[in-house]
């Protein structure tokens, strides 16, 4: 397979010659992926650097355990499986993680919706505002990892509750339940720095 | 709709799992109703914020990704390398090692106390390999009321 020739090439095949030895077989699925894998990394461990290497022992680990990959499956929900657990590991390890205190009223559907007000809608609001992604990047931090992980996949991944059920290792009504928590602290941060 | 179903439907909306024909439903009980329309306007905000806070700050480092294949490909040759490499002590020299310990263990172990003598019989030692495959542990078991010895030697120290 000629390095110009693997741009199109599936996953599947991909794998295939990486586990015969073509390790530019395996680039061309760092290079398909490292992107999308930077931004769930960089999003959990919320510090570029440490998301660098997150990605890149993720990769490495990924090379290793090829031959465990079940052909027929998902690469991308196969790697980012150890993604995920490789930026957990990476963020429990950090100084910036601390014990997160966990609000079940959020798992409650008696839980009474907010008074009206306007939110900020789009990602220009964003980018004209630095304490609006201040207060955003708050919020990401004090969820707790796996509703973290979830919503990251769900929202910025545009990934199915099954797929994530894979890459997570647990069941589609939790993360159901997860994403419903991490959207009401997100969308509660984002109408507090409304209201202030 | 009261305001609880709506606003499991608001959810359903955002992932785009909300049938066709409960829209309209909703759409009327938004009208009527500010706070699941302030509801529906929070959560329908989440998503492409989310997704524009985590692309500005990949954006912040993009350039560097284009060594990503770089890092990967070193952080590939330096586990080869490591497996490759010998240990200065060969692995299983640990077992004769741990052997010996156990026995100048159980030689020296001290004999003014109530306890009855040590009955060598009853002692048993495995070893098994840990997750990391660079750690082995022994397991001295000396039989019932005498402490289990557990040795765990990693990446050639103790």
């Amino acid at each position: 397979m000629t390095e110009r020739g693997k741009a199109g090439v599936p996953d599947d095949e991909l794998i295939r010659a990486t586990l015969g030895g073509d390790e530019g077989a395996f680039r061309e699925l760092v290079e398909r992926y490292k992107g999308r894998a930077f931004g769930v990394a960089v999003g959990i461990v919320g510090d570029g650097d440490d998301a660098m290497d997150v990605v890149q022992d993720s990769f490495v680990k990924a090379y290793y355990k090829l031959k465990e990959f079940r052909f027929g499956a998902n690469f991308y929900t196969w790697f980012y499986r150890l993604l995920v657990n490789q930026a957990i590991d990476r963020w429990r390890k950090s100084s910036r993680s601390s014990e997160v205190r966990f609000d079940e009223s959020w798992l409650s559907e008696d839980a009474s919706p907010p008074d009206s007000f306007a939110y900020p809608k789009t990602p220009e609001d964003l980018a004209s505002s630095r304490e609006l992604g201040d207060a955003l990047q708050r919020a990401i931090a004090a969820l707790p990892e796996h509703h973290r992980a979830v919503i990251l996949l769900r929202e910025v991944e545009g990934m199915a509750y099954e797929e994530i059920a894979k890459a997570l290792d647990c069941s589609v009504g939790t993360v159901m339940s997860r994403l419903h928590y991490a959207r009401g602290k997100l969308k509660e941060a984002l109408g507090k720095h409304r209201e202030g | 709709m009261d305001c609880r179903t709506a606003r499991k439907r608001i959810e359903e909306k955002v992932d785009g799992l909300l049938p066709r024909e409960a829209e309209g439903e909703l759409a009327a009980h938004l009208a009527a109703c500010p706070a699941c329309a302030s509801e529906s306007e929070g959560m329908s905000a989440v998503g492409p914020m989310l997704a524009a806070f985590v692309g500005a700050r990949a954006a912040e480092k993009a350039p560097r990704l284009d060594a990503m294949w770089t890092r990967v490909r070193a952080g590939i040759e330096e586990r080869r390398e490591a497996e490759r490499r010998p240990s200065w002590i060969p692995r299983w020299a640990w077992l004769p090692a741990a052997l010996a310990l156990a026995v100048l263990a159980l030689l020296f172990y001290p004999t003014g106390t109530a306890r009855s003598p040590f009955n060598p019989r009853s002692f048993e030692v495995s070893f098994e390999d840990v997750e990391s495959d660079t750690a082995t542990v022994a397991l001295v078991d000396k039989g019932e009321d005498l402490p289990r010895v557990i040795w765990i030697i990693e990446d050639g120290k103790t």
